[in-house]
């Protein structure tokens, strides 16, 4: 999806133009349809998010030039959230806000945050320095929208092992990008 | 609660919950609950969206699949009922290398912004002015219309950014004259104003709109003086 092209018809969306909606969704349907699918995993649940995903396009639009976010970025976020809220309707995971956050990990020097933010880097080297399967924990998570109990049936570790992996990850993958 | 005042025990915490967030893990319940936050505590949705920006690189494992055709007339319905078909001018705004093309080719010169075509459209019921305003280098076009009948002129919202105390002010500019301010968008970043009256009748083509970043409440001289962040000049189209 062309950043710019997106951009642009976004904001015309804001301003309720209808045409530049209908153009919209001709460019970015199949890739959030795309989405839909590969976090439902179920057709029919897809067809019904991909109809609440452009909805609250529709509905948002007006927030999207003051967020400053990237266009694509901006529309994959709104069907992930939809189709993530969807699944976790469908099936309840344990609420995890309260319980103790693991992090045993030395927390970053700040110094070396800050030599390591200057570097700019991107997520892919910053995944590579990941343990492998952590770094596929990671990725199926966000591709996948799986839980941690499903992470942790899949990798054949504990629950609370798990939590500790994608969380611990979470933390190096932030000082690696910088803080 | 400043990002300041936290200490990096805490700091950690909320970076772990916002890519938790993010990556999607979290229970319905606390997905709510983490929303409810980002609404309140600026700091903590900079974290999250940094988190979608950051991860973002990984949407390139959804391969593109095309919906069933029938979706988009259903959520057209669901928006605008079913008595209402798309009766938009689809022709205004077909050709994105049209605009793309007139953004590169006019008066780059000004100011260093690209300028884009504003097209008076008629439609049956109201006359309205469109344009583009969009700033060289930054990727977005802000979009405005104006209602010659109710001198109501409306844009993509638009923040001017951090600089909170700052203002977006509206500006007028005909031909060699001065820029004229119209009015200072408001500060809740919603992109509407009414455009003083001896101003309504008097916007025609070849006139730029111009949207600059002054002090709060407007340039206190009557002249524009912050940076020009977008503008956009006019043309008349029939249809």
């Amino acid at each position: 999806m062309a950043a710019d092209e997106l951009a642009d018809l976004i904001s015309r969306v804001a301003l309720k133009d209808r045409a530049a909606f209908s153009l919209l969704y001709q460019r970015a349907s199949a890739k959030l349809f795309a989405v839909c699918l590969r976090i439902l995993k179920d057709r029919s649940e897809a067809e019904e998010a991909l109809q609440d995903v452009f909805i609250k396009i529709w509905q948002r639009a007006g927030r999207f030039a003051a967020e400053g976010r990237n266009a694509s970025g901006w529309l994959t976020a709104i069907a992930r959230n939809q189709s993530i809220d969807i699944l976790r309707a469908r099936r309840p995971v344990a609420d995890e806000i309260d319980t103790a956050l693991d992090l045993a990990d030395p927390s970053p020097d700040p110094e070396r945050g800050a030599v390591l933010s200057a570097e700019g880097r991107r997520i892919e080297s910053c995944m590579e320095q990941l343990e492998p399967d952590r770094a596929v924990a990671v990725k199926r998570a966000y591709v996948e929208g799986l839980s941690y109990q499903e992470l942790a049936d899949q990798f054949r570790v504990p629950l609370n092992t798990m939590r500790t992996w994608l969380r611990r990850s979470l933390i190096k993958l932030r000082e690696c990008m910088g803080q | 609660m400043t990002s300041s005042d936290r200490s990096s025990g805490d700091r950690s915490r909320d970076e772990v919950l916002a890519g938790e967030y993010v990556l999607g893990v979290l229970s319905l319940d606390d997905r709510r609950k983490v929303e409810a936050r980002i609404v309140l505590d600026a700091d903590f949705a900079a974290m999250v969206q940094r988190w979608e920006d950051n991860l973002a690189a990984m949407d390139e494992d959804y391969q593109p699949e095309a919906p069933p055709v029938w979706v988009f007339p259903r959520i057209e319905e669901r928006l605008h009922g079913r008595a209402a078909p798309a009766t938009a001018k689809a022709g205004l705004w077909q050709s994105i290398a049209f605009w793309r093309g007139l953004a590169t080719l006019s008066l780059v010169a000004v100011a260093g912004f690209g300028i884009t075509t504003m097209r008076l459209i008629e439609r049956p019921e109201t006359i309205e002015l469109t344009a583009a305003l969009t700033a060289e280098g930054s990727g977005v076009s802000y979009m405005s219309t104006y209602d010659i009948e109710t001198g109501l002129f409306r844009m993509t919202p638009v923040a001017s950014g951090a600089q909170k105390e700052k203002s977006l002010e509206l500006w007028l500019i005909k031909g060699k004259n001065p820029a004229v301010s119209l009015g200072v968008l408001p500060q809740t970043g919603e992109g509407e104003l009414l455009v003083p009256l001896q101003w309504r009748d008097r916007i025609e083509e070849g006139d730029i709109f111009a949207i600059s970043l002054e002090a709060y409440g407007g340039s206190p001289t009557g002249k524009a003086q912050g940076p020009i962040l977008a503008l956009g000049s006019t043309k008349l189209i029939r249809h």
